[in-house]
């Protein structure tokens, strides 16, 4: 392999706009590196470090600081991807209790108490992105008729589609299935049977079966087809609202606003956390056990607490920027 | 003591671990621009240190982020860079702190050990 073949292919560590902007002057200093000393891990080693810092702050998750408007509209970008993270999983944690408590309610007071504190979490989730979408609503309505509205269309295309997956698909799976409401007692649950239900399929994806190929291919063809697109049609979405969120430029006074709901979100987020940690530890598994948590459940608690902490990490990041 | 009050940390105590080589590029850069491979081979031959690729890009950018340093028409594909006037002033207050420093320890040593 040529020097300029193995400078190119360090270069790729590093996110676009820097090897825009450095990348040809970097590769002649790598050439002439490599020149000096053909063989060096602790170089190979260094460049990938240093690339991968150069994403995250881009990402406006650490490293170098960007400009203000830049940092605060990376890190809620980046703590919007968390936050669409954690409700995967948090959904497909709460959805499998809230139908079990349309069969029965919980047995032990520690069951009760997290899946209320879950519900009431993700009720605060559903005010708080109603009121984060207003503002960015309004704003893509305006440059949606200004000139150059050509770079919210692919985004916008992206996440109309994969929400109308989402949307088309999930009642379509959910009402296939009678243990997730389809029986005679949904109205005793917690929440309407419904969301409880559209919460299951969406996150039917977040399964052991994965793990257990024999038992997955057991399974219809449909579901698994379902399950292998449901994850791209959520990432789709998340991808595409927050691209659209990039491209609109937002004025400082709406990420500051945006940065206090994120804040908001993060508490919320670990109100949640709290409550499913608190099911899967001191729980158990109630009549008929109908709550018993596995391995899968705990392997949820792992990734919120990992979305948690990437959000906690972009929200130190965007709050000082988003200040006046 | 007067002589051992608190050193301010000046415009490079905001960098944190890349403080060394943003110290580095800066000295190296005080007798004129150099580009990448240049700064590399002059900070090797005054430090004994040879910067790897990814820290020194990482230091220019900073250092060029703050306005410490700027960056020159291209010469072929590389780039060269220069000391800024805020750079100057940064890189002179930081080694003279830096100075402050080694003089309170070479006098205390001095004191103590005898050997500075």
């Amino acid at each position: 392999m040529t020097a300029q073949a193995r400078a190119a292919r360090l270069l790729r560590w590093y996110p676009r706009g820097w090897r825009d902007r450095y990348g040809a002057e970097f590769t002649e200093l790598l050439i002439a590196d490599l020149a000096d000393q053909p063989r060096s891990w602790r170089r190979a080693a260094d460049v990938a470090r240093a690339g991968l810092l150069a994403r995250l702050s881009r990402a406006g998750l650490g490293g170098q600081p960007l400009g203000p408007a830049d940092q605060v509209t990376a890190s809620l970008a980046c703590l919007g991807g968390a936050l669409a993270v954690f409700l995967a999983f948090g959904t497909m944690v709460w959805s499998q209790l809230v139908i079990g408590w349309q069969w029965a309610p919980p047995g032990s007071r520690a069951t009760t108490v997290a899946v209320l504190v879950m519900s009431a979490a993700l009720g605060l989730f559903l005010i708080l992105a109603t009121l984060a979408a207003a503002p960015v609503g309004w704003y893509l309505a305006r440059a949606a008729a200004r000139p150059g509205a050509g770079r919210l269309a692919r985004p916008g295309t992206l996440a109309t589609f994969s929400a109308a997956v989402l949307i088309i698909g999930g009642r379509h799976v959910q009402n296939g299935w009678p243990g997730t409401g389809g029986h005679a007692w949904p109205h005793q649950g917690l929440v309407p049977g419904g969301a409880a239900a559209f919460g299951w399929a969406a996150t039917l994806w977040i399964s052991s079966y994965w793990a257990h190929p024999a038992a997955l291919l057991a399974l219809p063809a449909a579901q698994i087809a379902w399950m292998a697109v449901t994850p791209a049609a959520l990432a789709g979405l998340a991808a595409g609202l927050i691209m659209i969120v990039r491209r609109l430029g937002l004025p400082a006074r709406v990420l500051q606003y945006q940065a206090r709901l994120g804040a908001v979100a993060t508490a919320v987020m670990g109100a949640f956390l709290t409550g499913a940690a608190c099911w899967v530890l001191a729980g158990g598994p109630g009549p008929e056990n109908l709550f018993r948590p596995g391995a899968i459940d705990v392997l949820a608690l792992v990734m919120m607490a990992l979305a948690l902490a990437a959000s906690g990490q972009a929200l130190r990041r965007a709050w000082p920027a988003a200040q006046p | 003591m007067a002589d051992e009050a608190a050193v301010p940390a000046g415009a490079l105590g905001t960098f944190g671990r890349y403080a060394g080589p943003a110290t580095l590029i800066l000295s190296s850069l005080a007798d004129g621009a150099k580009h990448g491979y240049a700064l590399t081979k002059d900070i090797l031959s005054f430090a004994g240190m040879r910067l790897a690729p990814g820290t020194l890009y990482e230091a220019l950018t900073r250092l060029e982020a703050q306005g410490l340093i700027e960056p020159l028409p291209s010469e072929d594909r590389r780039r060269p860079y220069q000391l800024t006037p805020a750079g100057a002033a940064a890189l002179q207050a930081h080694l003279r702190a830096q100075r402050q420093i080694a003089e309170v320890g070479l006098r205390r040593l001095a004191g103590h050990w005898g050997t500075a």
